[in-house]
């Protein structure tokens, strides 16, 4: 047990300090055949170039807390499927579903948004 | 004398009354202007990182290059790339210009403007322009190699013929990691086909790179009510950076 929150942390650890990594893309960071899905308490948006990052705080089956990132395409794109830079704020409930990243880190390229029982589209519109 | 007169008066006459006179129209170019976005279809998925689904026919040198390649698309996509424009690796810099023609593969919808003597691409990826001088001018290179080059342009027929020399060979040809040299000659042959598609067919001569030309066609969907917004790629994590970075105590 003790082993694996140590495992968790470090996975963490490795993910805050990488954001640099995650937030520079490429297809290769994602597994598109690791779908996964992760519900909790948005802490952050970042809706900025060249991808937009959610961050939220995922609680576990034993309560624990851990940090997810999700990552979104670019503002240019969001807006003309219809968000802004307020589509999420910190305290919404929000629920992704999205590729896993292969690094292993909590991370994910999102392919469904939900906030607050809301699904956000990603869809770009005429 | 008096018929000096009348003979100088008849020569001077009819051309002053010829400047006067409406000439021939100039010959309408097609209208080219409007937002455009990348089109792809299941058949062309390979638009996401390469102008072809087949192996452009690279020289010794150029294989060389490409090995060195990482690229964060296509079938070598890496998790550590070394993309000038979309690195993956740790502390790597990127939001390098894609330059021509790489910049069409970026995945943001570009902006045709047309003026007199004059066609302009603003693209929505990192605000950069393409000048594409239609007056006759011959090709400008006193800048040097450069991310874009120097691009001429020509109506031929519905047509427009662009053809770019001077370009640096620090960019990458697609997002594949196809390398190139300053000797790269691109020639765009831009028309619209219909009142919602242009057509592009790009042919890439590079002598110490490729063993023959080379090329692609791609085409664009016009977009009627998108704008063309503010998308600065340096906007997220090298801005971080920077302010670590000038937050260090100077010597």
């Amino acid at each position: 047990m003790k082993n694996s929150l140590m495992f968790v942390t470090l996975i963490a650890s490795f993910l805050l300090t990488q954001s640099r990594v995650l937030a520079h893309h490429g297809s290769a960071g994602y597994n598109n055949k690791d779908l996964v899905t992760v519900t909790g308490t948005a802490t952050e948006f970042q809706f900025v170039n060249p991808h937009c990052i959610i961050s939220l705080n995922v609680k576990d089956v034993k309560g624990q807390v851990q940090k997810w990132q999700g990552e979104l395409t670019s503002p240019n794109h969001l807006v003309r499927a219809g968000w802004n830079a307020h589509s999420i704020k910190e305290g919404d409930q929000v629920t992704l579903t999205g590729w896993r990243a292969t690094s292993g880190a909590p991370a994910l390229r999102i392919t469904k948004t939900t906030v607050n029982g809301q699904e956000l589209k990603t869809e770009v519109g005429d | 004398m008096r018929s000096l007169f009348a003979l100088a008066a008849a020569l001077a006459v009819p051309a002053f009354l010829f400047a006067q006179q409406p000439g021939p129209a100039p010959a309408a170019v097609p209208n080219i202007s409007g937002v455009w976005n990348l089109r792809s279809s299941p058949e062309t998925r390979y638009l996401s990182y390469a102008f072809t689904r087949e192996e452009p026919p690279m020289t010794a040198w150029a294989q060389e290059r490409f090995k060195a390649t990482k690229p964060s698309f296509g079938p070598r996509a890496v998790a550590d790339s070394n993309d000038p424009v979309n690195p993956t690796t740790v502390n790597a810099v990127g939001c390098f210009p894609p330059g021509t023609p790489r910049i069409y593969l970026q995945p943001f919808p570009m902006e045709i403007i047309q003026t007199p003597g004059r066609v302009l691409m603003v693209f929505e990826f990192n605000h950069f322009i393409r000048q594409i001088w239609t007056d006759g001018r011959p090709h400008n290179t006193d800048l040097g190699a450069t991310w874009f080059g120097d691009s001429t342009g020509q109506w031929q027929g519905n047509t427009l013929v662009v053809d770019t020399i001077g370009l640096n060979d620090k960019t990458w040809i697609d997002r594949a990691g196809h390398p190139h040299s300053d000797a790269l000659h691109v020639v765009e042959r831009i028309l619209r086909v219909d009142q919602n598609t242009l057509q592009i067919d790009i042919n890439i001569e590079d002598p110490k790179a490729y063993t023959k030309p080379w090329g692609g066609q791609i085409k664009f969907q016009l977009r009627p009510k998108w704008n063309v917004t503010e998308m600065v790629c340096e906007d997220n994590v090298n801005f971080d950076e920077f302010l670590k970075n000038e937050a260090k105590p100077q010597n």
